[in-house]
């Protein structure tokens, strides 16, 4: 077990060196003068000598390489450089909202999941009975509506027709309930025709007619014979979704003004903030590649038979 | 059977499970903010004249609420920022933090202060401190540098403020009434504990990153004090989301509604939709070094087949006027005519050496006429703009080639375009002199149509001399005939700012200068 985690964490490094370099040439080679952005924020024209000013204070009047060397400094002395257009920390800007996006993301993962077992177990239980009928209509939506669309449909019914839930912000737990359902509603109901394949393919394995001619409840074999070995590509799933779920979510932010990384990512995509757009991906990478980590650690203790591989 | 350690195994990944669903709802962070909205009515009916609250939907999310940074718009509209200078809604400058002002000489002013100011920590306000927020102010902000362009600030007395410039800068006391020259006490900013001391109606209450600035009545205030306890920006960046929270009840104002929306609020008999002429510009620029462009007449010919009507009815749904010069008509210096073109569009391009061919395109030398128009997402109704125009000008035999950049200034910087759409605020102070010394000046990076006038830029440099208003609105309408003249831009619509209120709240009126939001006059009914 050290071994292995010693070797995702060598590969989690390399990694995170390869994508941040190449995200660092790729955003300076794309269109777009972040003094320029910044300074015609508000669609005044700005004078040359701004210009030329804030270029030099923010450092892009240096070569490539110098600029680049610069930002490794600034990462290992921990604070990750400045943002162009707070001025302050990286570090501390992404840091100050993870709690947000952590929070959105283990709500959508938690109703991503209840509806994935949930649905996907009710509808294995009969072959075209209601509840795999009305799964496969819930399928069928989650994977054609776009989730903008469902989110402003959530918020028109819930809080323009019914004023039962707020619409926007971040206060308290009734806010999380529409960005929620939004983010995991989708995802969990795609998910949940998976597992319910996986647990009809298995069904009519040897070891669960066995289990059968043991005289085990019907109960007992679904959930501790089948299930356990279903699951297993549904973790591998959940897994993934989870992380691009705490990698944020701009779109969810978006609509509902939720104060997460993704949206602030994506803004800073657009005002060009270089040193924030290369703290996030660090950020970004540390948690895709922790999370499938721990989706390989759930998963060998499920089945030791990946122990071996 | 099932063996022990499996079993085991099972377990913890179920309550793993189970610990993330208890954690997203029970909300696992820290830092909320305290600041209830209510919900519309219900809300607004328990409260009393003491502690009104108004909620306002707010477009942009400023990083910060230091007022002489980027955020100094943001800071204005809460209230609680004041300038020496106010602008009405004439837009003509009138006293605010300063009295009355003087010039002594072309670059020397000197602005008595109003006495009794105090600032949100209870400091009292003097020219020493005004003299500390300005020069803070210059240093932090670049347009407050060149707005200013100050040689050096002197206190000439208790109350007494004594400005002179590098050059000439007759647009001086307007310029003041920019945002960036807030004046904040400027040791306040040292206390990071504490928000700025500026001299508003209202003081920050509250700023949460991403989500909302809240401001509260300030009672020290020198002025008439304001009517509501609380105001509060929430920071929601989508139109429809913006439309929705209107709708919900959970705001009361909402700003710059997309003009698509305003109807769906004509239609709500809760909600009323507000107005004003704003000081933006939506237009085309020409590339003057384009091998079509550079010609003067197929500038005027396309200027003048842009369906403008049919624009401000289809495209903005009436939300904005025509326009015939950068600046709009509730400027003094903006009425100007549209110069008529000598002739149809068709015997000007015969006069000029183009033919029809079987195809109905005009050519010159075998070569159509051939252009490409660049557009750009940020503002999506210039994309809708450009398509109107390609379909006109395509019905008179000119084809057009819409490309759309993502990043519009950095496109303009390169030479493969003919003309492109753009859109500038033109008289952010009320005054002429800074847009057009930025946007018309043959140095200026902002030039972006590579326009060069001397006969312009004689007169723009006897604008900074010029100290009597008529004689400025004079020379600058003279200005404004070089350039419809020389047509390097085709001035197409002036949008109208456009809100979402709730009905019962006062003294929220659109104004043309985007700086006043929230003031001491804003008000909600019970």
């Amino acid at each position: 077990m050290i071994r292995f985690i010693l070797e995702r964490v060598a590969q989690l490094l390399i990694i995170v060196f390869v994508v941040s370099t190449l995200t660092f040439v790729l955003m300076r080679l794309a269109p777009g003068d972040p003094a320029t952005i910044l300074l015609t924020a508000h669609n005044i024209p700005a004078s040359e000598e701004a210009l030329t000013t804030l270029r030099k204070e923010l450092g892009l009047n240096e070569p490539l390489h110098i600029q680049y060397v610069n930002w490794l400094r600034d990462v290992f002395t921990g604070h990750w450089g400045t943002s162009y257009v707070s001025k302050e920390s990286v570090l501390a800007e992404l840091w100050n909202r993870l709690p947000a996006t952590v929070e959105l993301a283990a709500a959508g993962f938690a109703v991503m999941t209840v509806l994935t077992l949930g649905l996907g177990l009710a509808a294995s239980l009969k072959i075209s009975g209601p509840l795999d009928r009305l799964g496969r209509l819930f399928a069928l939506l989650g994977s054609s509506i776009p989730s903008f669309w469902f989110g402003f449909l959530l918020i028109y019914l819930f809080s323009v027709r019914l004023g039962w839930l707020p619409s926007m912000g971040r206060e308290d737990w009734t806010h999380l309930v529409l960005p929620a359902l939004t983010l995991g509603a989708g995802l969990g109901a795609v998910q949940a025709r998976v597992l319910r394949a996986q647990m009809l393919e298995l069904g009519d394995r040897n070891f669960v007619k066995a289990a059968k001619a043991r005289g085990f409840s019907r109960m007992h074999i679904l959930f501790f014979e089948i299930f356990r070995h279903a699951v297993l590509p549904i973790i591998t799933l959940l897994g993934t979704n989870l992380s691009f779920m705490l990698a944020g979510n701009v779109i969810v932010e978006t609509i509902f003004s939720w104060p997460g990384l993704g949206k602030y990512f994506i803004d800073a995509i657009t005002q060009r903030d270089y040193p924030v757009i290369q703290g996030y991906v660090i950020f970004a990478v540390f948690l895709i590649v922790g999370v499938q980590c721990l989706v390989d650690v759930v998963q060998t203790a499920i089945d030791p038979r990946l122990r071996l591989r | 059977m099932i063996s022990n350690r499996s079993r085991r195994s099972w377990l913890i990944c179920t309550g793993v499970m189970l610990l993330l669903a208890v954690m997203a709802l029970s909300g696992c962070a820290s830092n909320r903010t305290s600041d209830s909205s209510g919900k519309g009515e219900n809300a607004s009916a328990q409260q009393t004249a003491t502690d009104k609250k108004l909620v306002m939907a707010y477009t942009w999310k400023p990083s910060g609420v230091d007022p002489h940074g980027d955020n100094s718009w943001d800071v204005m509209r809460s209230g609680a920022g004041e300038t020496l200078v106010r602008l009405n809604e004439k837009l003509e400058p009138v006293a605010w933090l300063a009295k009355e002002w003087k010039q002594d000489s072309p670059t020397v002013w000197t602005f008595s202060l109003q006495d009794k100011v105090t600032f949100h920590n209870g400091k009292s306000m003097g020219a020493a401190s005004v003299k500390a927020s300005l020069l803070r102010s210059i240093e932090k902000s670049h347009l407050a540098k060149d707005l200013l362009n100050v040689k050096s600030i002197d206190v000439s007395g208790p109350l007494a403020l004594k400005i002179t410039t590098n050059q000439p800068n007759a647009a001086l006391v307007s310029n003041l009434a920019d945002p960036s020259t807030i004046v904040l006490d400027v040791a306040s900013m040292k206390d990071e504990q504490s928000y700025p001391a500026m001299t508003g109606a209202f003081k920050i209450k509250a700023f949460n990153k991403d989500q909302s600035l809240v401001v509260e009545r300030y009672d020290g205030y020198w002025g008439e004090k304001a009517r509501l306890a609380e105001a509060t920006m929430k920071f929601i960046t989508d139109g429809n989301s913006r439309l929705m929270a209107l709708q919900s009840g959970e705001v009361d104002v909402a700003t710059d509604i997309p003009v698509d929306n305003a109807e769906v609020l004509k239609k709500n008999d809760r909600l009323q939709v507000l107005s004003a002429p704003s000081l933006r510009t939506h237009m085309i620029v020409y590339n003057m070094e384009s091998p079509v462009f550079k010609d003067a007449a197929n500038r005027k010919v396309v200027d003048s087949l842009i369906p403008r009507a049919s624009i401000v009815s289809a495209v903005m749904r009436g939300f904005s006027t025509e326009a015939s010069s950068p600046f709009p008509s509730i400027l003094p210096f903006g009425k100007i005519e549209r110069k008529a073109l000598d002739g149809t569009a068709g015997q000007l391009l015969t006069k000029d050496g183009w033919q029809k061919d079987a195809q109905g395109t005009w050519t010159k030398q075998g070569k159509p006429f051939e252009v490409t128009l660049l557009t750009f997402p940020q503002r999506p109704e210039l994309s809708v703009m450009a398509e109107v125009i390609q379909s006109q000008l395509l019905k008179e035999g000119i084809q057009v080639k819409i490309r759309k950049v993502e990043n519009i200034d950095e496109a303009l910087t390169k030479n493969d375009w003919d003309f492109a759409m753009y859109s500038m605020l033109t008289a952010h102070t009320g005054e002429p002199q800074y847009f057009m010394d930025m946007f018309y000046s043959s140095k200026s990076e902002a030039n972006v149509s590579r326009y060069s006038s001397k006969p312009l830029e004689s007169i723009l440099n006897s604008l900074k001399l010029a100290k009597d208003t008529a004689q400025r609105n004079a020379m600058t309408l003279q200005a404004l005939d070089i350039i419809n003249t020389d047509l390097p831009q085709s001035f197409i619509v002036h949008p109208d700012n456009v809100f979402g209120v709730k009905k019962g709240v006062e003294g929220f009126t659109p104004h043309p200068i985007e700086y006043y939001y929230i003031t001491a006059q804003s008000d909600i009914a019970e």
